[in-house]
């Protein structure tokens, strides 16, 4: 039964620890999650901003759908393109010439959502709301942290909680060319038809994912106003306070 | 007001820590496969050594398990490339790994100057190239016609075959036909007339060249000739074969042994020949094996063999002095 074969694959201690000629699943989840880590970190430092700030202006909307655009990019394509570009400028014992065109390609992967979702939590927010915040003598950037940006929360999150699991599924791709992270026991189990590490590797892939985005959730929980959320809110003016303030449009992020 | 701000601010504070501490959580150890040191034989020359290959040679018998069962050599690491591919040759050009797991016909060995060590205790089974063939369609004029290709064929003429196809970007055809004349193979007749086959060919370059000379040279004796080119796995055209919906192809006599019966131990390329010929259904039947072998072989830089001495894969497990 395959199932129980999968089971006891992930069970199994030895598959957990290195050992010689083996790498463990520690180690490759280790690879895996700093893969994404630095993935989104660089996607977040030019997304957030970028969003804020066409947002904010409404200026530069063409390069929201221009980096939508981007997603269309077959992944594993543009990361042998890159990879065969790269690779062969570094030599010796380093695996940098791997890693640069794999995180470019997570990069271009989890900025669209962070991007469009930015600027569509920002350009949302009610008029009225910015309105008011200007009348009562707030400066443009006090607007944006302090009114636009709080108001943006939820779907600033809903785009970082897409793009982290997107990246972290495609992060399995780095086995593609010669990397680490739990893609490596999906592209080796296929490759050595042990279909329990196969379908244990996607296992883990998964749970990471779940994992990650319930941090996520835990963040947003506490990080998002109650204003905005709606949460604890009970009575007339709580509802007030919802129907004025809680513009929070339905913007998918597909 | 202020709250809010705060709020927002350290929402964004924390996520950006939180990718941060992922990537800054360690920085320097390496992420490909294998952990090495503490092996059997820690003063060979093969335990200073990163071998690269595709994943299934982690596992296969002839893979790393046939390595040190026959030789004695256990590699420091083992990192996974892709199956002889620029991955591979890429990796070993720039120091990523010290060994590789090539094929011989590779245009880019030589282009590279890299060293194949020679395989005496045969870890390597032989992969002679072979028509397999339907045998309804083998007729004394397509017999004659096949066999005198095969005759031809050599590991480098292959090779400079792929080289063409594969540096030069010719086409499989056009060079198919220019090595036939080349080799006295081009004149036309009526050996095979009457008969009409389906050719088929795996999905890399050099099966494609071969699909394209057996083509060729039986078009060019009067035989009605179909092709199938570029098919995907074995299990895919083996299939084919077996049912009769593809009549040819050129296959290698180790993996279609290997393919057909799991257990099979011949290496050897007289072995290996017999007993492919025991082993394929009633059907099909092996034409004469041809001396081109296009075989798994290890391969490491001239400065590693020099450095270390290697001749053969044996002396991989020699200490290093």
């Amino acid at each position: 039964m395959i199932i129980t074969r999968v089971f006891n694959w992930l069970t199994d201690g030895s598959n957990w620890k290195d050992s010689h000629l083996n790498t463990g699943i520690l180690s490759q989840l280790e690879a895996h999650i700093r893969f994404t880590g630095i993935a989104l970190a660089i996607a977040i430092l030019i997304a957030l901003p970028l969003g804020m700030l066409i947002g904010h202006t409404g200026r530069g909307t063409w390069l929201v759908s221009a980096a939508n655009a981007v997603r269309a990019l077959p992944t594993v394509g543009v990361l042998v393109l890159l990879t065969v570009i790269i690779a062969p400028h570094f030599h010796g014992r380093t695996d940098t010439g791997y890693l640069i065109p794999t995180e470019i390609v997570l990069v271009l992967l989890a900025v669209p959502p962070i991007l469009s979702n930015t600027y569509a939590g920002i350009d949302n927010v009610s008029p009225a709301v910015r309105d008011a915040a200007a009348g009562m003598g707030m400066t443009g950037p006090q607007v944006l942290f302090q009114v636009e940006l709080p108001c943006s929360l939820p779907l600033i999150f809903s785009g970082l909680r897409s793009a982290s699991l997107q990246v972290i599924a495609t992060a399995t791709i780095a086995s593609y060319i010669p990397l680490g992270g739990l893609g490596r026991f999906i592209y080796d189990g296929l490759a050595q038809q042990d279909y329990p590490q196969m379908i244990g590797g996607g296992v883990l892939v998964a749970a990471l994912a779940l994992t990650t985005d319930l941090i996520f959730a835990t963040i947003q929980r506490y990080a998002v106003s109650r204003g905005i959320t709606g949460r604890f809110a009970r009575g007339a003016a709580a509802r007030d306070v919802q129907s004025a303030v809680l513009t929070e449009p339905e913007v998918s992020h597909a | 007001m202020k709250l809010k701000f705060l709020r927002s601010a350290t929402a964004v504070a924390a996520v950006a820590a939180l990718g941060l501490a992922a990537c800054g959580s360690s920085g320097s150890s390496t992420s490909s496969t294998g952990s090495g040191s503490s092996a059997a034989s820690d003063k060979s020359v093969a335990s200073r050594l990163i071998l690269g290959g595709p994943p299934e040679f982690k596992t296969r018998v002839d893979g790393v398990p046939g390595l040190e069962k026959n030789y004695g050599v256990v590699f420091g690491k083992f990192t996974v490339t892709d199956t002889g591919g620029p991955v591979t040759v890429t990796a070993l050009k720039n120091g990523q790994v010290d060994a590789a797991d090539l094929f011989t016909t590779d245009p880019s060995i030589a282009a590279n100057n890299f060293v194949i060590l020679t395989d005496p205790k045969s870890n390597f089974a032989a992969q002679n190239i072979v028509p397999i063939i339907n045998k309804a369609k083998v007729t004394d004029g397509v017999k004659t016609t096949l066999n005198a290709i095969q005759a031809k064929l050599t590991t480098s003429g292959l090779s400079a075959l792929l080289t063409k196809v594969q540096t030069d970007k010719q086409d499989p055809d056009a060079v198919a036909k220019q090595w036939l004349s080349d080799n006295g193979l081009a004149a036309t007749g009526t050996a095979a007339k009457g008969v009409s086959l389906t050719i088929g060919s795996a999905n890399f370059p050099e099966n494609v060249i071969l699909a394209e000379i057996y083509a060729e040279a039986l078009k060019a004796q009067g035989a009605s000739v179909k092709t199938t080119l570029n098919i995907g796995s074995r299990e895919k055209y083996y299939a084919a074969l077996k049912d009769g919906s593809l009549d040819l192809f050129a296959e290698y006599t180790g993996s279609i042994l290997q393919f057909i019966d799991g257990s099979a131990t011949a290496t050897s390329p007289a072995d290996v020949y017999a007993a492919l010929a025991k082993a394929l259904p009633t059907n099909l039947i092996a034409l004469d094996q041809s001396t081109a072998q296009d075989s798994d072989a290890i391969v490491v830089t001239k400065a590693t063999a020099d450095k270390y001495h290697l001749v053969s894969i044996a002396d991989l497990a020699k200490p290093a002095s």
